[in-house]
């Protein structure tokens, strides 16, 4: 451009050479990246965390699940008696409670300070031992604030609503099975129980936005209602191809078919689907318009206070946990340990000694009882072997949040309508034609599932394809 | 462009089916400070938009009116607490022009230099308050990690992080830190290694090109008739910069791009302001490597009265646009007239044209890209 013909000098130039000064550093005491980002607390609260979390929830599955009912039979009550229903069915429930609170806990924590670690930051640090006793401060915390709500409210549906969310999160697990044996109601239903569950959480969400009498909240609400509602369908027709492909619904017997291999494998397009619907089904980013902080306030739970905020908070960890459970039960084996053959331990018991009638009440006996396999110690293996994909989906969903802002609404329908629904379609064709031809189906599967995974990290991450990139200025 | 209607009282718009006003602001956290819009919505449709400005407002020029001219240096940075050193400029200059001080050339590249730094910084804050709107939480804990950096360089220097009250008439108030401009050096060295990081989670991420590409468009015409100056008009495909224009300091001496961006969306803008950091790194190099090593930082100054009747307009091309400074003198070392043309009080004037007829969503990711500061909208 003429107009900016570089200007000659208008003084003699000195170029001074400044010397490289290799002792400096840039000086600032507080900067994580330049100062020792205090390794031994981040240590041992990882350690702490992953230790609790999964000591913690085995534990109490495993009281769930054997714990009570032996301790019923010991008592004289027999299995499936009217007796033994009762105080299981009253009694199962609040452990589980007890299981998701822990779950949602520790997970926050764990989040918390796995997304400071991305953003070059501490993390909490102040509660306990490098921060560990965080999430249970807040709980605290929210726990005992007032139970307030604002004058112009429609007090009923107000206060149902949080409840609503957080139930539809937690009768989920009803069904779940965590190891052989271990679920709650082995129904053959099982995968129509998870849809209707997961649709149930909307209306609480738009109740909430409509009764709070909030402009930002209604606004909320709406998208809630909108988003939930269209992801609802690719998400149940992903679900949908696994039922077809293993040919049931319930969900021990699908976890079962997949001993030898996962359903990724031959499922591959419905397992994208039920990734990217799954994030837009617990409202997280890229998706997370029905409660964007900076558009919206807080959406749907801008007036919520106290405790009944801490249900929408704990419905939402409980669901971020639940989202991958779901996942790793219909995809990627449930409870199977991977193809790679881990030994089981308690073998190791089995073997070294021989068992023997006589040591049936000592420790040995006990022992050889517990590991045989069936046992509560295979059992446990196999739990750690669910929890574990679960938490891993988890930290997937954890870093997709600290890298991408989100969508626009019709951004968010577009992607649902144009795109998820009709390659769910696809994605149920193939499994339909692997269900009938086997070796057919898988071929198609991996032909369509490589381009398809390509397409979408180049789409989402900005991954540079060798074709060349369009010019947009 | 909608006719502006009474934002308190729910009109029936003729074609709406229902509108909804809602108040996007003063507490708001999107607004960044103190702006309060009434948005009309139809649904997520923007019908129409009235800024509400002057929750903010200090009356900085009539205190500047009644105080003495060295006395008015601190006003001017908190108007642009963002950029705060890059505020002092245009007064200083324009006493200078009305004193005829000469300013050593050893102050003019010390000013220049940290002009731009305060540049870099400046758009560091945008970056992560942008990203922010736009839903992405992580850019904006790395640019201020980075911005940090920057104020801790200029706190070395100038005693102050924000509000450094370091330039003045004559040129800098006391000479720098002996390591000043090896820590720049250090600085941008590890800046350079970090751009390509931003441009990933930003520019570059086909998310961020969703939100933005074809958003907000500001017409050319339109962002001139309004005033609106600085990386949204050039945004807009008009290369205008004062440091081009008409240059100041030691922008003479150096050599640099003006970045224009044709698109006139948000995604323009933004890339406008990305390249923006690397003309910055290319003067403040520059400059670095000119830098006369001796030579006095101020002159022997006169008497800060000018003559009774002198006035002048002296303005700089901030990180937000064209801040200018009006005086006019009556004799006394106090001034008669101060006042102050400010890059975002412009630019928010254009906010109609580009707000109605767009998502709720867009609004905010409008709002976010023309880089508002409300300290220098109400000043």
């Amino acid at each position: 451009m003429s107009l900016y013909e570089n200007k000659e000098p208008r003084m003699p130039l000195e170029r001074v050479a400044i010397p490289e000064n290799k002792h400096f550093k840039l000086r600032n005491k507080y900067h994580p990246l330049l100062n020792n980002h205090n390794p031994k607390g981040n240590l041992l609260s990882a350690i702490f965390g992953y230790v609790s979390l999964f000591g913690t929830t085995l534990l109490v599955l495993a009281l769930t699940y054997q714990g009570l009912p032996a301790l019923l039979e010991v008592l004289g009550a027999a299995k499936n008696s009217f007796w033994y229903n009762l105080v299981y069915g009253l009694l199962g429930p609040v452990l589980m409670f007890l299981f998701v609170a822990v779950v949602a806990l520790i997970n926050i924590l764990m989040l918390r300070k796995y997304l400071a670690k991305v953003q070059n930051r501490y993390g909490p640090l102040h509660h306990g031992p490098a921060g560990v006793l965080q999430t249970v401060f807040d709980a605290l915390k929210l726990v005992s604030k007032e139970d307030f709500s604002p004058g112009m409210v429609e007090e009923t549906i107000f206060t149902l609503a949080p409840v609503i969310v957080f139930v539809s999160a937690f009768i989920m697990i009803a069904v779940m099975p965590f190891a052989p044996g271990w679920v709650f109601s082995n129904v053959d239903s099982g995968a129509l129980f998870i849809i209707a569950a997961g649709t149930l959480g909307g209306y609480g969400v738009l109740l909430a936005g409509w009764s709070m009498n909030n402009k930002y909240g209604l606004m909320g609400g709406l998208r809630a209602a909108a988003q939930l509602v269209s992801y609802e369908v690719p998400l149940s027709i992903a679900l949908l191809s696994v039922v077809v492909y293993n040919g049931s619904m319930n969900l021990t017997d699908i976890v079962q078919a997949q001993s030898t291999v996962w359903n990724v494998f031959p499922l591959f397009i419905p397992f994208v689907i039920y990734l990217i619907a799954g994030l837009a089904e617990i409202k997280m980013t890229p998706f997370d318009l029905p409660e964007a902080e900076s558009e919206l306030v807080a959406g749907f739970n801008t007036e919520y206070g106290g405790m009944r905020f801490g249900f929408f908070f704990v419905a939402e960890f409980a669901e971020l946990y639940l989202l991958p459970a779901i996942l790793a039960i219909f995809f990627l084996g449930g409870w199977h340990a991977p193809s790679i053959p881990i030994p089981y331990i308690g073998e190791l018991v089995i073997h070294t000694t021989a068992p023997n009638p006589a040591n049936a009440s000592s420790i040995l006996g006990l022992l050889q009882t517990m590991f045989a396999p069936g046992g509560i110690g295979q059992n446990l293996q196999y739990a750690f072997w669910s929890l574990l994909k679960a938490a891993a989906g988890v930290y997937f969903y954890m870093w997709i949040r600290a890298t991408l802002p989100r969508f626009r609404d019709d951004q968010l329908m577009e992607l649902c309508w144009k795109g998820l629904i009709p390659l769910s379609m696809i994605g149920l064709l193939l499994a339909a034609v692997s269900r009938l031809y086997p070796a057919v189906g898988q071929i198609l599967s991996y032909v369509t599932a490589i381009p398809l995974l390509l397409f979408i990290v180049s789409r989402a991450f900005g991954l540079k394809l060798p074709s060349p990139k369009k010019e947009l200025a | 462009m909608t006719a502006v209607l009474n934002p308190t009282a729910l009109e029936t718009v003729e074609g709406r089916t229902d509108e909804m006003l809602i108040n996007l602001g003063p507490q708001h956290p999107a607004t960044h400070g103190v702006l309060k819009v009434v948005l009309g919505v139809d649904g997520e449709r923007v019908t129409r938009a009235i800024p509400h400005i002057g929750f903010l407002h200090r009356n900085h020029e009539k205190l500047e009116e009644v105080r003495t001219y060295s006395m008015c240096i601190p006003y001017t940075d908190r108007m642009d607490y963002v950029s705060g050193m890059q505020n002092e400029l245009p007064l200083c200059l324009a006493v200078e022009d009305m004193l005829g001080i000469e300013v050593p050339e050893r102050s003019k590249y010390i000013r220049t230099i940290l002009f731009e730094l305060s540049r870099i910084a400046s758009h560091l804050v945008w970056i992560g308050t942008y990203m922010l709107d736009l839903g992405a939480i992580t850019p904006f804990l790395y640019a201020f990690r980075d911005r940090e950096l920057i104020l801790d360089i200029i706190e070395k220097t100038a005693g102050a992080r924000l509000l450094p009250n370091y330039f003045t008439f004559g040129g800098v108030r006391r000479d720098h830190h002996p390591a000043m401009l090896e820590d720049i050096l250090e600085f941008l060295k590890f800046f350079e290694t970090k751009l390509p990081e931003y441009e990933a989670l930003t520019i570059d991420a086909p998310v961020f090109q969703a939100r933005t590409v074809g958003v907000g468009v500001l017409d050319p015409q339109v962002a001139l008739n309004h005033g609106v100056t600085g990386p949204n008009l050039r945004g807009s495909g008009i290369p205008w910069d004062l440091r081009k224009d008409e240059p100041y300091d030691a922008y003479p001496f150096v050599d640099f791009e003006v970045c224009v961006e044709l698109g006139c969306d948000a995604y323009s803008r933004s890339r406008a302001r990305f390249r923006e950091f690397y003309e910055s790194i290319k003067i403040i190099r520059q400059a670095i490597a000119q830098y006369p090593k001796v030579g006095p930082t101020l002159p022997k100054l006169p008497r800060l009265k000018p003559v009774a009747g002198v006035e002048r307009y002296r303005a700089v091309e901030i990180s937000r646009g064209q801040l200018g400074v009006y005086l006019i003198s009556d004799g006394t070392e106090k001034p008669f007239r101060a006042k102050h043309r400010s890059p975002s009080f412009c630019t928010l004037q254009a906010l109609q044209d580009m707000f109605v007829g767009s998502k709720f969503s867009d609004a905010i990711a409008i709002l976010g890209s023309i880089d508002i500061v409300l300290g220098e909208v109400d000043r």
